[in-house]
């Protein structure tokens, strides 16, 4: 994994906002053990003032364990949590200004929508026409107010949705944690409450910490992603660099539909310019070149070949197993012998343009720069 | 005749027959309480209310019955006091191996024979030199429903979602304010319940009463000492009066019940929009 001020330096040159946060929360060392099973390999993490950070990653990849031990709901088996400075890890759930929104939600059945919106000022003792004024404010923002008197199970997914984000809202925490709460929404209701908590998020200037297990959903939504895979982070950076750039094979093979061209050698290196040996052709490649030069390998985003590019220098030959029109893109699925998988190749669909016949031969090309070379293996050898 | 025909008829009469033996017995203390016999037929010119009267002069009745409420009230207020915390903890993250112990110790005096429970009670008390009276009854009783108060409330603390507690404290709540705002009122019906349920079972305990009582009787207890010198019609008023309030009681739980299963049913419908 590269250490994290290369990672940002990175972000800061693709996305090319520079400024710098303050961290808010610094996790160091933090692993959790059940036993003899290793939930979380001691992991560092920032968590930045103000950002969406998203924490994705496959089941049992450790991040609800994460953010549980940052909720405090669990104990982390060694390692620190520092909130501003200040260990936290010997504060108590309730003392930590974070607040949690659930993945089954958690409301209250036995309150209406105001009582669980107001429980967190209740519980502190706020006087009774603060609360009023704090729960209209909050209620109005998640655009609950006509339902103020309804009780949760008279709620959509979507309500209730909105539900435990003002309730969480409400208390006015420095962070809040978010555990898969679109899990349980149709896929319409995800995308709506997508950019609703995106907007909100920017709009409270809250810092949102946020676990999904869906890719699409940590690329749209973040500012930062963090990327676990059993229990160790494999990459922290924002969107458009795991995207473009994977630190390695897990992340590569993670974020949208990569084609992954392995085993790979670097002959010949120069900075970021590096001439490969891979089974399918010598290659040129333009990238952040890994300090190995064997157990690589070449992804390439489908949207980066082109068919019949005889002025790339990368080329490759191969037969045409399938074309799927759909609509304003062109999907090809491809084969060559040398490579065990299917290569995928994603192409603007053009009124004009003849498809290739199935079962027959194409030749694709890449710049060199519209790849990226990792280490096969997850953790250094 | 179809097969099918002479089924129904079967199975048809056999109902009927079921629920003649259930309840013409009952049916018969109904009528008696109101109506003399005479020569083994019931005289219907004879109704008076009599019995009633005859009931609420007799004194020795009245006090049993008022000792019988006062033990129910007692012991179910112990029993769900101690079955409440219990379950509390059985139920907690915290509980260990324990917990399976802690609940065949509970289950153990309501599923041993009365007799059973009775005289290990007994044999304890008057190892205790504690002398037998209502609150020997009363421990005895607690002990019997404690079970079943248990099983409502822990049955209700499990279907409770896990995460609702730990929303509590994250949104900044102490244990006693969690205790207070979120796991008591959702334990509200169950408690109701389980206490209607103990009440009843209580109220006409005989077996383990009958080991512990001195020279105070519950109403159970003093019915059955009087079988000895034979019933006098008055019974018949009680055991009316008793239904009655049996069936007040019943009727009480099945509406509780049916409350929070038709929220449960307006929930499914709703959550589908």
């Amino acid at each position: 994994m590269p250490s994290q001020d290369t990672v940002r330096t990175d972000s800061d040159a693709l996305s090319g906002t520079g400024q710098a946060r303050a961290p808010l929360l610094q996790i160091r060392s933090l692993e959790v053990r059940f036993g003899s099973e290793t939930a979380l390999q001691p992991i560092d993490l920032d968590v930045l003032d103000g950002e969406f950070l998203t924490i994705v990653g496959p089941s049992g990849s450790g991040k609800t364990t994460l953010l549980r031990v940052i909720a405090g709901f669990q104990v982390p088996s060694a390692g620190r949590i520092e909130f501003e400075g200040h260990d936290i890890l010997n504060t108590p759930i309730n003392a930590r200004p974070f607040n949690t929104v659930f993945q089954d939600y958690a409301l209250f059945p036995h309150m209406t929508v105001r009582g669980n919106v107001s429980f967190g000022l209740k519980v502190r003792g706020v006087k009774r026409n603060q609360i009023e004024e704090d729960v209209d404010r909050v209620l109005e923002i998640v655009g609950l107010l006509q339902l103020g008197n309804r009780y949760p199970a008279q709620l959509s997914g979507g309500q209730q949705q909105r539900t435990a984000l003002a309730r969480a809202m409400i208390c006015q925490p420095r962070l809040i944690l978010l555990d898969e709460p679109l899990a349980a929404l149709d896929a319409t209701m995800r995308q709506q409450m997508q950019s609703f908590l995106k907007s909100v998020q920017r709009k409270s200037g809250i810092t949102f910490l946020f676990v999904t297990h869906d890719q699409s959903e940590a690329i749209t939504m973040s500012d930062r992603i963090c990327v676990l895979n059993t229990g160790a982070i494999m990459q922290i950076g924002e969107p458009r660099q795991l995207y473009y750039r994977p630190a390695n094979r897990f992340v590569a093979s993670f974020f949208g539909d990569s084609n992954l061209i392995e085993p790979c050698r670097v002959t010949e290196h120069a900075g970021r310019f590096a001439r490969i040996s891979t089974p399918v052709g010598q290659f040129e490649v333009q990238c952040d070149i890994p300090d190995r030069t064997q157990g690589l390998v070449l992804t390439v985003r489908p949207e980066a070949f082109v068919a019949a590019g005889d002025d790339h220098s990368n080329i490759i030959d191969f037969e045409v197993v399938a074309v799927n029109f759909v609509g304003s893109e062109t999907v090809t699925r491809l084969r060559h012998a040398s490579l065990p998988d299917i290569i995928t190749m994603k192409s603007k669909s053009a009124s004009g343009a003849r498809p290739p016949a199935v079962g027959s031969q194409i030749r694709v090309g890449f710049d060199k720069d519209q790849c990226s070379l990792v280490p096969a293996a997850e953790h250094g050898s | 005749m179809k097969p099918g025909r002479l089924r129904d008829i079967l199975l048809g009469s056999t109902t009927v027959a079921v629920f003649v033996l259930l309840y013409l017995p009952i049916l018969l203390v109904f009528v008696l309480s109101f109506f003399s016999m005479r020569r083994g037929r019931i005289n219907w010119q004879s109704f008076s209310v009599d019995w009633y009267v005859r009931l609420f002069e007799n004194e020795a009745l009245g006090a049993a019955l008022y000792k019988s409420l006062v033990v129910g009230l007692l012991a179910v207020a112990g029993a769900t006091v101690f079955a409440t915390l219990v379950a509390l903890y059985v139920n907690s993250a915290r509980a260990s191996r324990l917990s399976k112990s802690i609940e065949y110790v509970i289950y153990l005096p309501f599923l041993l024979p009365p007799i059973i429970t009775g005289l290990s009670l007994l044999i304890m008390f008057r190892e205790l030199d504690v002398p037998r009276g209502l609150f020997t009854i009363t421990v005895g009783h607690a002990v019997f429903v404690l079970a079943i108060v248990y099983r409502i409330i822990l049955t209700r603390l499990k279907a409770l979602s896990g995460t609702l507690v730990e929303a509590a404290h994250d949104l900044g709540a102490s244990r006693l304010q969690t205790f207070r705002y979120i796991i008591l009122p959702n334990l509200r019906t169950p408690l109701l319940t389980a206490g209607l349920l103990a009440f009843a079972l209580s109220f006409d305990e005989t077996m383990i009463t009958l080991f512990l009582t001195g020279a105070e009787a519950t109403l159970p207890v003093r019915l059955y000492a009087m079988m000895r010198v034979g019933f006098t019609p008055e019974i018949n008023a009680l055991v009316t009066l008793v239904l009655g309030f049996s069936i007040v009681l019943t009727i009480v739980v099945a509406l509780t019940w049916r409350n929070t299963t038709g929220l449960e049913g307006h929930s499914s419908r709703s959550s589908g929009q």
